[in-house]
């Protein structure tokens, strides 16, 4: 295995990061209270909010009555576009307790909505999607840049912020309720989404492969999802934010699997390797038919396997050549995000293969600051040098060395350690 | 020319062995018999199926090929009480199938057989053991490996002469080990092979418990399952890609 050559923990990183889990309430109380101090001098008389805002978040409690929001940064205008999550987190190495800094920075301005209100062709609704709360919150997730608004507030912020244990949200910041809000600008909109806007006969999976192969992430297109801008006339919804991620990956990857679908295989085993907030990525490549596998290895201590004392949790999903049939019980987004960042890397290569993901949650992680961390760690695994092994189990071996599980019990969870699928031309004029 | 008369029941079993792998397949209406073969789209499983003329009440064809949407055509002969006669007829100008049960009567649509992925060569495999076994025990063996796995092993213990199906969980482990005494035949021989519940689950659900089934299966080998059905005048062939471990 020439796996341990070209890996060096960077031990000073974990001492760091885990110095930064230490102090993690004070850390984020303080971003509360500047928050406070902030809000206090920005907000007149009458709770308006002049503000910009770079995104929106639906929430999903009470489906289909939804919370639907606004994020603006009060009184951080300049940095606006930094708040809004995409892959430049990872390029600019946002810690975990960054993020929670830039959450917390963003108030969300919410109102209560029944998703189908906002339907184009839908039952009647109180709101109407194309002016008001909605129309204002519509243009800002079609926007590519954050807009400028007015929000009117209905009495004073929760000043509290909100840590899920779900894996695919990031955390968010002080909520406040909003009576109203309106433009003051004409906000800036691309023309490909403006296209998938006013096509109200175009299905949203299409739309979104579309806005895709145009060149926006991910990140653009689940907003633009939730905001219920895309798909058939009829269909539009407000689609909560966490839905809209998962919905957005699955979609795209789908997309991606079928564009390899004919490809030739990989010619050798190829084991990658990333890092990032206290998640370690192998990524292990295998000639083949696409075949695909996350296991998640969460360690005692880390955020979702609290008790310091229990074993190492694992879950598990896989999917063979023709896609999953049934809903991913365990790993939920992570999944997805994993999946499209390796089915990126397939795809410009013009390759296929079978494809072994494991995830290793370290007691680092202290707080889960969203799926975006799992995507932008495996679109990034592919850069660099990789290791290589002479067959399957080398490679497997190789990174259980580095996993704290044994082999034997990476073989019972996982599908893929167990066995890779054959098929029959593999047997064809063989005989036994 | 394919004009054929069948019973409900008989027509329902031939079409669900087919359907578990694939949506859409060719149907060869030859003199002696109808046969499909078909191959799912990832080349995994396979299912090569004979229902000879004496299966039906009355059947007459000259060889010809048709394209058929599985789904739709099982939806029609489900309409049919298993007691019930089911009158098929092709008509050659229309290119359409003729479907009458019980004063129903449906037009099905066909598909050019040229769009439908071709039929695969069965792969020649001489598998060493071979095990002839009620379908209810198989059935046993795969519910209960359900449970704990998303892969079965089946092996033969060659020295104790018995069959294995076995799967290993997360936590939790199944065994079924069925002595000689339990099985219809037993031919012991070096067989140890591990499989996709997800395909062998689908199999599975289209053999019936009372089948008797044949098992060919060798180590790390396709395995191969065969059993009767209609009277004995139907007969399914389902091969299997195993998974392959790494040493």
């Amino acid at each position: 295995m020439r796996l341990d050559e070209y890996l060096e923990f960077e031990t000073n990183e974990r001492a760091e990061r885990r110095r930064l889990a230490r102090e993690k309430d004070y850390g984020i109380l303080d971003h509360l209270d500047s928050f406070e101090r902030r809000f206090e001098a920005e907000v007149s008389d009458d709770a308006v909010v002049g503000s910009v805002s770079p995104s929106i978040f639906v929430g999903r409690s009470d489906y289909p009555n939804v919370s639907t929001g606004l994020l603006s940064p009060v009184g951080r205008e300049e940095r606006a576009a930094s708040f809004r999550t995409s892959g430049a987190w990872y390029d600019e190495g946002v810690s975990i307790a960054d993020v929670f800094e830039r959450r917390t920075s963003l108030l969300n301005a919410n109102r209560g909505v029944d998703v189908n209100d906002a339907g184009i062709g839908g039952e009647p609704g109180v709101h109407d999607a194309w002016d008001g709360w909605l129309g204002v919150q519509r243009e800002v997730a079609i926007a590519d840049r954050p807009v400028d608004v007015e929000i009117g507030l209905d009495g004073t912020p929760d000043l509290d912020f909100e840590v899920g244990v779900e894996d695919v949200k990031t955390p968010t910041g002080p909520r406040a309720a909003a009576r109203d809000a309106s433009l003051g600008e004409n906000p800036h909109v691309p023309r490909p989404v403006k296209k998938t806007l006013e096509d109200d006969d175009w299905r949203a999976e299409g739309a979104m492969t579309y806005l895709y192969r145009r060149g926006f992430d991910v990140y653009a297109i689940n907003t633009i999802l939730s905001a219920g801008a895309l798909g058939r006339g009829e269909d539009r919804r407000l689609v909560p934010t966490r839905w809209s991620i998962t919905a957005v990956d699955d979609t795209v990857g789908t997309y991606l699997r079928g564009s390899i679908r004919d490809a030739p295989s990989i010619d050798r085993i190829e084991v990658h390797r990333n890092e990032y907030l206290g998640n370690a990525f192998w990524v292990v490549l295998v000639p083949g038919n696409w075949e695909y596998e996350l296991v998640e290895l969460k360690a005692p201590g880390s955020i979702w396997n609290p008790d310091p004392d229990a074993g190492v949790y694992l879950a598990a999903a896989s999917e063979g050549r023709e896609g999953r049939t049934g809903y991913v019980e365990e790993t939920a987004g992570a999944y997805y995000a994993a999946r499209l960042g390796v089915l990126e890397h397939l795809h410009e290569r013009g390759r296929q293969a079978k494809v072994l993901v494991c995830r290793h949650v370290s007691d680092d992680y202290w707080g889960p600051v969203g799926v975006w961390q799992v995507r932008e760690a495996v679109r990034n695994a592919f850069a660099g040098e990789h290791g290589t092994a002479e067959t399957f189990g080398e490679a497997v071996r190789g990174v259980t060395e580095h996993l704290p599980i044994s082999l034997g019990r990476l073989r019972r969870k996982s599908t893929m350690a167990a066995g890779l699928q054959a098929n029959l031309a593999d047997f064809a004029g063989r005989d036994e | 020319m394919f004009k054929a008369i069948v019973s409900a029941s008989t027509l329902q079993d031939a079409l669900d062995s087919v359907s578990v792998l694939v949506d859409e397949c060719k149907i060869r209406l030859n003199e002696e018999a109808l046969s499909i073969r078909a191959v799912d789209p990832a080349n995994v499983g396979m299912v090569d199926l004979t229902l000879e003329a004496a299966a039906f009440e009355s059947y007459e064809a000259d060889g010809g090929v048709i394209g058929v949407n599985l789904a739709r055509l099982e939806d029609i002969a489900g309409m049919a009480n298993s007691g019930d006669l089911i009158h098929l007829e092709l008509d050659e100008e229309t290119r359409k199938l003729h479907i009458e049960t019980d004063g129903l009567s449906y037009t099905l649509a066909l598909i050019d057989p040229d769009s439908i992925r071709q039929e695969p060569d069965i792969p020649d495999l001489d598998l060493p053991a071979e095990i002839v076994v009620e379908g209810a025990q198989l059935d046993r063996g795969v519910k209960a490996a359900d449970m704990v796995s998303d892969h079965i092993r089946l092996r033969v213990d060659e020295t104790a002469e018995t069959f294995l199906i076995e799967a290993e969980g997360d936590t939790d482990d199944v065994d079924l080990e069925l002595a000689r005494e339990d099985l219809i035949a037993l031919t012991a021989g070096s067989a140890d092979s591990l499989f996709s519940l997800d395909y062998l689950k689908d199999m599975n659900k289209a053999i019936p418990g009372d089948a008797e089934v044949t098992v060919e299966l060798g180590e790390e080998f396709p395995v191969k399952l065969h059993y009767g059905f209609g009277e004995g005048l139907g007969h399914v062939t389902y091969m299997l890609a195993p998974r392959i471990q790494s040493d």
